[in-house]
């Protein structure tokens, strides 16, 4: 029947077709197997690609005063959000959208674009949304496909500028930031908040709480299908400060008015009026470094960062504002002035370089290498022991003993002035409370300050009295001045007290922390402590001006007054005093930027925030006479 | 094996039909028609998970891809029965006609007539439906093929070769313009297993399969691939290489057959076929859904259908009353076996990425209507074996 033409090869090439058929489903099902049974695993591993994590924020911690009152709260905020996935199809939706919230398309374009929230998510465009409004948008939500409401929660600060500086801010976190958080594996992703400065900052890992984490399962045009798993939110925890919220009230108060009294003094030097454009006050407990009020001022609110405009931030940067964002308390660095002279008493007496009995003639003026160094006003005070000099702020005094430890440095090494400003805290990090992290030695912030090159004998003298390259900042100041009224103790200034979970329970304690022990034996701390006496209550004394009627017999005092020379700047004033001298519960220091002399400008400010302090009827603040 | 063995075996079957035992309807490849429905089924289903969680788009709502399938399945259905009816020897006859006007509607095709989809000016629209004539072509092609060849008894010298390989040039340049470059490599799937069996010099074969490796290496060299084609033959060679549309693809691909493990997901439960992560999943990549759904178990049931499927017709090849028969079946399981194992194994990354269906399984009227008419001729060839 078959065509009779070659069969026997027909057959053949018909057979060499199924073996080339055979090999390729043998191929077929060769990798298949490869694929489903031996590689399989290494395969689902890949295949994940459908799920996707979401975070959501925990709502922060509270911050609160050492009382209990709110300082910064979350309040909750109606939030009308846009699902992405809906409405770039609908231009309609948008505009009626925009038309509804009173903005413009391209303002309502690009808040959906914002990078800060998840693609998986609703993206909030509008806060604080209207009652009537969202009734609008939820009452024709046919009109309004992929558009909701929700409520989030956002940073209140309850006292307007009371302590921003102490509280701080929260914003976006930046690279920076996110880099150094990876490595500690906190679980920041970019568009999470953080505390960028003050409290917000420093006490972060406590405020912040756990971020909740949804799995999402999701299909490749990027829509939500279900939850796989979910972990909600856990709260921040609270966090109760040492900050006394009525004291940091009276505190800016004091310093604001302060600055504006010194305004109105006239400037001798210069021959106009003092600029006075910005100050800082520290009140620390000496007994644990608590701090119990800080302010620098001029100040700004923190909300700004919550809702601020554009306006609003650049305002900020106006130089006729002088850095409101600056907190001068903590990390301004200034020339102590004579209220260095503190650190030199201690070097002197401690080292043995005098004794509380040694005597110098201050003529008015001093001659040390080929140069001569004068008094405020070239004023003679006399043979003085050190008590004395301290009282009526005596340069020459200090001078000598700037030049005799510098004439002795085989003996007390070349830095033995600087080496008991560091035991006393200064330039230990100690003024950057809101970074714990930082450690700053004395000599890196003030290199200059030491021995180099071209160190001489009236560099030492300079430094004696707290001018020259000596930098500190207010706080370092103020706790220099309580390690020494507590008797030798050098706290770590602390602001929190203790952190309390959502519930209330405490978490734990902010315990206070000692640096380190200084000894103070009375036969060194009890002349130095009658000299700052003297200088508040003693007629001669610089700062006895300012406290005229003050009730030594309730509260006796010691301070010390400073004028820092600053070049091509007025005088910067400080004063810095405690109570009660012997047994010391406050520590008050004052800074007043280009304000002249400490006793005029500083000192009222004290005795301003001491009468709070104590419950004295507050009188107001004006210059006082003195010089230094 | 002599024709009266073969008569004889099969005849154990038809043993109690005493009148007229050579009449074509008792000798119709009944297991072969199984296959072919079972594959149609197993199409529908898979289509069916394929698209069943796609929200409607444009004017194909969730379930029409399945009702529009059926509805190609039911057509198809027809044209394997009337592709079977009738006698291939009077087909023969028809051929030259088939053929010019095959290359015909390939010439219209490309003019403003056709549509062009996705790049390629490949298909007639119809209201709603499509037709992709390169689709029928392959079968004309195979049709024409068989005729020549068997007309000069499985004697090819050069000079045959050459024509042979004239006619078969003009429909694949046509296809080419489109641009087809799948469509084209069945073509020539075809064209080289035909010859081989139809009697061409070995030597003539090894020079063609050559030139065919020359010719490859040439078209990457000379640019005459658009840049898609480079990336999708790229992203063969290389998946990892690329975040591309290609690679994406096939990893796509490959993860949601490995995710199926040996017993699969389950009908509706594949997450990667449900979540759409596999393009075109309905049509060239419907083997995901069987990978991923059925796993290990599923795909090679279905590969083992389409070996049963090929078998009956290499045996129908092997059993033909005359050469014509022979070449008719060998062309069929030619561009079955080719679409296979291409489509197959593009899905499982061991084969270039190219747009060709798979036989009864992946969506589209013109492919499985051909496909149809394929396995018709080879019940026809096998139902004549004796008359």
């Amino acid at each position: 029947m078959r065509e009779p033409v070659s069969p026997d090869s027909s057959r053949l090439r018909l057979g060499v077709l199924g073996v080339v058929v055979l090999s390729l489903f043998s191929a077929l099902l060769v990798r298949l197997w490869y694929l489903q049974v031996m590689a399989s695993d290494q395969y689902q591993a890949v295949s994940t690609n459908s799920v996707r994590l979401v975070t959501t924020e925990a709502p922060r911690g509270r911050i609160l005063d050492r009382n209990g009152v709110e300082l910064v709260r979350n309040r909750i905020s109606d939030v009308i959000t846009v699902d992405r996935n809906d409405l770039p199809m609908r231009p309609d939706v948008k505009s009626r959208l925009a038309f509804i919230l009173g903005i413009s398309s391209d303002e309502l374009q690009r808040r959906i674009e914002s990078k800060r929230y998840s693609v998986y998510k609703p993206v909030p465009i509008a806060r604080d949304v209207p009652k009537e409004k969202l009734i609008y948008v939820r009452e024709h939500a046919s009109e309004f496909p992929g558009v909701a409401n929700t409520r989030l929660t956002e940073r209140e600060y309850t006292q307007g500028e009371l302590a921003a500086h102490v509280l701080g801010y929260t914003a976006e976190i930046n690279s920076d930031e996110l880099a150094a958080r990876k490595r500690l594996r906190r679980g920041y992703k970019p568009g999470d908040t953080i505390g960028k400065t003050g409290v917000e900052l420093s006490f972060e890992n406590d405020l912040r709480g756990q971020p909740g984490i949804e799995e999402l399962e999701v299909d490749a045009a990027g829509r939500v299908l279900r939850t796989l798993n979910s972990r909600p939110p856990v709260p921040g925890h609270d966090v109760r400060l040492t900050i006394d919220i009525n004291v940091q009230r009276m505190v800016e108060t004091a310093l604001a008015e302060g600055l504006a009294a010194a305004r109105q003094g006239q400037d001798r030097q210069y021959k106009k009026h003092f600029l006075a454009p910005a100050g800082a006050a520290v009140v620390l407990d000496p007994r644990d470094g608590s701090v119990l009020a800080m302010a620098s001022n001029p100040t700004y609110n923190p909300s700004i960062y919550v809702d601020g405009s554009l306006a609003e931030f650049k305002r900020l940067q106006d130089p006729a504002l002088h850095a409101p964002l600056n907190d001068r308390a903590t990390e301004g660095l200034y020339a102590p002035g004579s209220t260095f002279k503190l650190v030199t008493s201690i070097a002197a007496l401690s080292k043995g370089l005098i004794s509380p009995n040694t005597t110098v003639d201050d003529k008015g003026s001093i001659k040390i290498g080929n140069q001569i160094f004068r008094n405020a006003g070239s004023a003679p005070h006399g043979r003085v022991r050190l008590d004395r000099a301290l009282t009526v702020s005596s340069d020459v005094y200090f001078y000598s003993l700037g030049e005799k430890f510098w004439n002795a440095r085989g003996r007390y090494g070349e830095t033995a002035i600087q080496d008991t400003a560091h035991d006393l805290g200064l330039g230990e990090g100690i003024g950057r409370v809101p970074d714990p992290e930082i450690r700053k030695r004395l000599h890196d912030s003030n290199p200059k300050a030491f021995p180099n090159g071209g160190w001489f004998p009236g560099d030492n003298a300079n430094l004696a009295i707290g001018q020259g390259e000596m930098a500190i900042t207010p706080l370092q100041l103020g706790n220099a001045y309580a390690t020494f009224a507590n008797g030798g103790t050098l706290w770590a200034p602390r602001l929190g007290t203790e952190i309390i979970d959502a519930d209330g329970t405490k978490v734990r304690d902010v315990a206070p922390r000692a640096i380190r022990h200084l000894d103070l034996p009375p036969t060194l701390r009890n002349p130095i402590l009658a000299g700052l006496m003297g200088a508040v209550s003693d007629p001669k004394g610089t700062a006895h001006g300012a406290f005229i009627g003050f009730p030594y017999d309730r509260m006796p005092l010691a301070g010390k007054t400073g004028t820092a020379e600053v070049t091509n700047k007025q005088d910067t004033a400080l004063f810095t005093a405690f109570g009660p001298a012997t047994n010391p519960q406050f520590e008050v220091t004052v800074l007043l930027e280009e304000a002249g002399f400490g006793a005029d400008a500083a000192a009222p400010v004290v005795r301003r925030i001491c009468d709070g302090l104590i419950g004295e009827p507050l009188k107001p603040i004006a210059r006082a006479g003195g010089a230094d | 094996m002599s024709a009266v063995s073969v008569s004889t075996r099969s005849l154990g079957k038809d043993v109690r039909a005493p009148r007229d035992a050579a009449a074509p309807w008792r000798h119709v490849d009944v297991f072969l028609v199984a296959i072919t429905m079972s594959l149609a089924g197993m199409g529908l289903l898979l289509i069916y998970s394929a698209t069943q969680h796609k929200e409607n788009v444009g004017d194909i709502s969730a379930t029409g891809y399945l009702k529009r399938q059926a509805l190609w399945t039911a057509i198809g259905i027809v044209v394997m029965v009337v592709t079977a009816i009738l006698d291939y020897r009077l087909l023969r006859d028809l051929a030259p006609v088939l053929y010019v006007g095959t290359v015909l509607v390939l010439v219209a095709v490309l003019s403003p007539l056709g549509t062009n989809t996705r790049g390629a000016q490949a298909w007639f629209q119809f209201g709603s439906f499509q037709l992709q004539p390169s689709e029928y072509a392959k079968l004309v092609f195979i049709l024409c093929l068989a005729s020549y060849c068997a007309a000069h008894r499985g004697d090819l010298d050069f000079r045959r070769l050459v024509t042979v390989l004239a006619v078969a040039s003009v429909p694949v340049a046509l296809i080419y313009r489109q641009p087809d470059l799948g469509t084209d490599l069945v073509f020539i799937a075809i064209l080289m297993a035909m010859l081989l069996v139809a009697g061409a010099r070995p030597r003539h074969i090894a020079v063609l399969t050559l030139l065919g490796v020359i010719g490859v290496v040439a078209v990457f060299q000379l640019g005459v691939l658009k840049q898609y084609q480079i990336d999708r033959l790229g992203a063969f060679l290389d998946p990892k290489g690329d975040t591309q549309r290609s690679a994406y693809n096939l990893n796509q691909s490959v993860n949601a057959i490995a995710a199926g493990g040996l017993t699969g997901k389950g009908l509706l439960n594949g997450r990667e076929t449900n979540l759409s992560y596999v393009p075109e999943q309905q049509t060239d990549f419907i083997f995901t859904v069987v990978g991923e759904e059925f796993g290990l178990a599923g795909a090679t049931t279905l590969l083992a259908l389409f070996a049963l499927l090929v078998w009956r017709t290499w045996r129908a090849a092997a059993l033909a009353r005359d050469l014509l028969g022979t070449l008719l079946c060998v062309g069929v399981l030619a561009m079955v076996v080719f679409q296979v194992f291409e489509n197959v194994g593009m899905t499982m990354g061991i084969m270039p990425i190219i747009g060709i269906p798979l036989p009864f399984l992946s969506y589209g009227g013109s492919s499985t209507i051909a496909s149809f008419a394929g396995v018709g001729l080879v019940l026809n060839v096998h139902m004549r074996r004796f008359a």
